[in-house]
């Protein structure tokens, strides 16, 4: 019992690293998710503070911010996929 | 290797090609504003005219310039003096008669130069006569022809007075409802397929009497890429609106419908959090994806085309057209439908990729 719960130790402990590092990656994601969208937001509000400047330049800003919100869209999705793997991979070490 | 991978690089290719060709072709000169917008008739007026996207300085020495009112009824400017290359003086002498039987005509302001080539502004003036009186308008109105009008050389996408460089979100916009469509009719497919191999269970079986779920997992994960798109389309749709209609929701038919309709899609996530058994939930999901289809072709082909709609190719017009989208814009606007499309179904195959994983890995490791 003793023997194999020390053989298990490391074996333990691997397992609490790699459990953790996931986790540690899907918060930065969702750091970066906040951050990116919070930055997009700023960004918006800054703008609608007068219909000027989304109308300046021939409206060409519009454009801009609606390429804009494709992507962040598209990214968000990423990190939502990424998100799904890490809890995969997770349950997958659990169970080796 | 190639045919397995290539339509992913094809799809990358195509958007590339959107976003470059989309975004680099200049807009057609237009006129963006006229001051004053509305005069008395028998006055000389001078109005300051705003161009877009104009070299006004160059193309100066043949500047003409119109007001008409019909293909016969034309006034040409007798004086017009460049300010810089956005802006003229263009003065008129609008006779006491209009030659019409209204008290307030629209008259389009006609600007033509050969560098910049013919531009107009429709019901750029109005003008107001005191008393009609055809006779003495035919005498005093001067039988003037606009002929030999000159185009702008180069490809370039139309001008429109109140989107302008907006109509570029054709491409980053209108593409993502068609690919949600054709992602959701995807769906229909893979669902029609599990329910028709459901019925001939014991012919396509996998090992021990179980029913492979791929089909139905390729339908979650398309209708998943298909409501992401739809969301990032009104998203896009309401900045665009914001600038162009005035508000972000202006209540339109279309954006109710739509919204409706990503609804009904959005309920399909929930069904399916509703039952543990993966087969029944799989049979459930499969049967209201196709539901869901049926209701979303009333609500975007069929409602917003009985009635008055702000979109474009809606009250009874079959599709867009004429300067909404003319044949440069259709050369981008295509394959953006391609690209968009063949980028969903690569997001969606990832999505499918990563469920059926899922299942592997928890089946293999209890």
């Amino acid at each position: 019992m003793i023997f194999c719960t020390l053989k298990n130790l490391d074996e333990l402990k691997n397992r609490a690293t790699f459990g953790r590092q996931p986790k540690l990656m899907s918060k930065r994601f969702f750091l970066l998710a906040f951050f990116t969208t919070a930055t997009f937001f700023r960004g918006m509000a800054q703008a609608s503070q007068g219909d000027d400047f989304m109308r300046s330049m021939g409206k060409m800003y519009v454009v801009v911010a609606a390429i804009a919100i494709v992507f962040v869209g598209i990214v968000a999705f990423l990190i939502y996929l990424d998100r799904k793997l890490t809890k995969l991979e997770n349950q997958t070490k659990h169970n080796d | 290797m190639i045919l397995k991978h290539g339509w992913k690089a094809l799809g990358a290719a195509i958007l590339i090609y959107t976003f470059v060709a989309g975004l680099l072709i200049p807009l057609k000169t237009g006129v963006q504003s006229i001051i004053p917008q509305s005069i008395q008739s028998g006055r000389n007026v001078s109005f300051r005219v705003q161009g877009y996207n104009t070299q006004y300085l160059a193309g100066a020495p043949e500047m003409r310039a119109w007001l008409k009112m019909d293909d016969d009824h034309v006034l040409a400017a007798f004086q017009i003096l460049v300010q810089n290359d956005r802006e003229l003086k263009v003065g008129f002498q609008i006779p006491f008669f209009l030659p019409t039987d209204k008290k307030v005509q629209d008259f389009t302001l006609i600007i033509d130069n050969p560098v910049d080539g013919a531009h107009i502004l429709p019901s750029a003036v109005f003008v107001t006569q005191d008393s009609i009186n055809m006779a003495l308008a035919k005498m005093y109105w001067p039988p003037e022809k606009i002929e030999g009008l000159h185009e702008k050389a180069g490809i370039s996408f139309p001008f429109r007075n109140i989107l302008a460089e907006t109509i570029r979100n054709t491409y980053y916009h209108v593409p993502l409802w068609f690919a949600m469509i054709l992602l959701f009719l995807g769906a229909v497919f893979y669902s029609g397929r599990h329910l028709f191999r459901l019925s001939y269970r014991n012919k396509i079986t996998t090992g021990e009497d179980r029913m492979t779920l791929d089909d139905d997992r390729m339908s979650l994960s398309l209708i998943r890429t298909g409501v992401l798109f739809g969301i990032l389309g009104l998203l896009t749709g309401m900045v665009w609106a914001k600038n162009t209609w005035g508000a972000y929701w202006s209540g339109d038919i279309k954006q109710n419908m739509t919204a409706i309709c990503l609804l009904i899609y959005m309920a399909y996530f929930v069904l399916r959090q509703a039952y543990e058994d993966p087969e029944q939930r799989a049979r459930i999901a499969s049967v209201y994806a196709l539901f869901a289809f049926a209701a979303m072709i009333p609500l975007l082909f069929v409602i917003p085309r009985l009635t008055d709609s702000l979109h474009p190719g809606n009250g009874g017009n079959p599709a867009m057209g004429g300067e909404d989208l003319d044949n440069t814009m259709r050369m981008v606007f295509y394959p953006a439908i391609i690209g968009w499309t063949l980028l969903g179904l690569w997001m969606s195959q990832i999505s499918f990729r990563i469920e059926r994983l899922k299942e592997r890995w928890l089946e293999s490791g209890g």
